[in-house]
């Protein structure tokens, strides 16, 4: 199953993504399902996610988020096209280079935030 | 465990002896894309657009009293939620090696699917979020 190597690596962030994001997507729609009950019952619960942990916590997700999504569309590349499978690793690295090129302006514009929030 | 999953449409094809499972190959791809860009644009609304750290009842609530954000994040909820069922669907099958927990593990888990998803779509479509005598904002 495994030829190792970069196809390996893209499987395995892949794999781990989904879970990750997975896992946050379930406990998010019923943290913001709870709106429906009001400021006060949704309110505290809000503000109990905007925690530190939550902050850096929901970057990562992210990050995760972007891989998964881009990673995905490499996926569809390799199963819908009869160059795909060849050029799998070059759009690997693409994946990363894209991650990384999304990830940037973000972190610049939220990682600010998280500080000046938390200090 | 699980075989190798297929590459290609014909290797699914031959592969799947079900419907569902070339059903599922299918959908997992379909609603892929479509999820990339509902995601960002979601991402974008709630975490560029404003400080994720501020984000409060009342914004929540003009959100999700707005008509357009209604369908859109029905779209999100429902494909996001089927997409990331049946990734996780794979997951068990992949690593729980007895299939009593495996149908445990399962039953379980699309319970929870079912309970959360429907939970959104209350929220969406049968709660009045003017009736908590907040003044909501447009979205």
């Amino acid at each position: 199953m495994y030829r190792g190597r970069e196809g390996q690596w893209a499987f395995v962030l892949h794999r781990l993504s989904g879970l990750a994001v997975a896992f946050y997507l379930y406990i998010h729609v019923a943290n913001i399902s709870l709106a429906m009950f009001g400021p006060e019952v949704a309110g505290p619960i809000l503000d109990f996610f905007h925690q530190g942990a939550f902050r850096i916590g929901l970057v990562l997700v992210m990050a995760g988020v972007v891989y998964h999504a881009l990673n995905g569309l490499r996926i569809i590349i390799m199963d819908f096209t009869d160059w795909g499978v060849k050029y799998q690793r070059q759009l690997w690295y693409g994946v990363l280079a894209l991650t990384a090129a999304i990830g940037a302006p973000v972190l610049y514009i939220v990682v600010p935030q998280i500080i000046q929030d938390l200090s | 465990m699980a075989l190798p999953r297929p590459k290609t449409l014909r290797q699914a094809r031959a592969a799947y002896s079900t419907n569902s499972e070339l059903a599922w190959w299918v959908f997992m791809r379909v609603s892929g894309l479509v999820l990339v860009f509902l995601t960002f644009g979601h991402l974008f609304m709630t975490n560029i657009q404003v400080n994720a750290g501020e984000i409060d009842w009342q914004f929540v609530a003009s959100r999700l009293d707005t008509p357009w954000i209604k369908v859109y994040n029905t779209f999100l909820l429902v494909l996001a939620m089927l997409h990331a069922a049946n990734g996780v669907r794979y997951s068990i099958d992949d690593y729980l090696g007895k299939s009593s927990w495996r149908f445990a593990a399962k039953a379980v888990f699309y319970s929870l699917t079912a309970a959360v998803m429907l939970f959104g779509l209350i929220s969406l479509w049968a709660i009045d979020y003017g009736r908590f005598n907040v003044p909501l904002g447009g979205a």
